[in-house]
């Protein structure tokens, strides 16, 4: 399974990309949800997108909507990974089509829980 | 007759809260301790002591916009900002640690703590992305809530601080 990362923190990418790599996904990383949808746009489709909210050049927000507005994409699952934790702000993401809201600091348990609730653990991780 | 303008209303509707009415050291203790361990690691405790003066310090910073305006600031030592962005890393650490790793990890560190701040204060409000440098000055020393902490004996300062001055006092 594959998994995009996308985070302006290149720590928080590699804690990410960690965990998921740890549960067995093949991971890559963006900067912010321009070269997300870069990443997209040249044919790598993941299964799971992790993205954070606050970032420079294009948000979480709108690479959400971004996403949900190309019907090619519309299988992939949008968790956001965030430190913005408002309760009016997780609405607006989940109304905007992210599936899941993962709030930092987070453990990579939680990250793990998250994914079995979505049936998105790679196999090997489930066993 | 003419009606005369006092300035109360406008007083009134100025009226903004000041950060000691909205949160406390032991909440800010809390979430800091949270991020610690969720990100330096699970053994990673914050000692509630205050230490000296860091050398050479350096502090990670974000903006909030909302009801409530101003920063929530971490400082402490260059060295110790290093050691905290090798631990946050961890097996991800260069051996060499450049500056543009220690402003994204002790960043990111600002970015987490000030967001759970954020959410303890009356919203909707905006967050800023995190800076790192030289820390923004108080401008209201009654609109601050500062904690003095140690990691692994260096002191760590987190100040949540207005970014407004003092409104003036009605004669």
């Amino acid at each position: 399974m594959r998994a995009l990362v996308i985070d302006d923190s290149r720590a928080m990418r590699r804690i990410v990309s960690g965990i998921l790599e740890g549960l067995g996904y093949e991971t890559q990383q963006a900067g912010h949800g321009r070269e997300g949808l870069d990443v997209l746009d040249g044919g790598w489709l993941p299964e799971l997108v992790c993205v954070d909210w606050n970032m420079p050049v294009m948000d979480g927000l709108q690479f959400v909507s971004a996403v949900r507005s190309n019907p090619a994409w519309r299988s992939m699952t949008i968790m956001m990974v965030t430190s913005e934790s408002e309760q009016t702000q997780i609405v607006k993401a989940l109304a905007a089509g992210a599936h899941e809201y993962v709030i930092k600091p987070f453990t990579a348990d939680a990250i793990r829980d998250k994914l079995a609730l979505l049936g998105l653990l790679p196999q090997e991780a489930s066993l | 007759m003419t009606a005369t303008d006092t300035g109360e209303r406008r007083r009134g509707s100025d009226a903004r809260p000041l950060i000691t009415d909205l949160i406390d050291e032991a909440t800010v203790e809390s979430i800091a301790q949270e991020a610690w361990v969720a990100l330096v690691g699970e053994d990673e405790i914050l000692v509630p002591l205050p230490g000296d003066a860091p050398v050479d310090p350096v502090s990670s910073w974000v903006d909030v916009v909302g009801p409530w305006t101003g920063s929530i600031v971490l400082t402490t030592g260059r060295r110790t900002a290093e050691e905290l962005s090798r631990a946050l890393l961890r097996e991800a650490s260069p051996e060499v640690l450049e500056e543009e790793d220690v402003v994204d990890a002790f960043g990111e560190i600002a970015n987490v703590v000030g967001g759970n701040v954020k959410a303890a204060l009356p919203g909707p409000s905006g967050l800023s992305l995190p800076e790192v440098g030289e820390a923004p000055a108080v401008r209201n020393p009654g609109d601050l809530c500062r904690i003095d902490v140690l990691w692994r004996g260096e002191p760590v300062s987190i100040s949540v601080q207005g970014a407004l001055p003092p409104l003036p006092t009605a004669p």
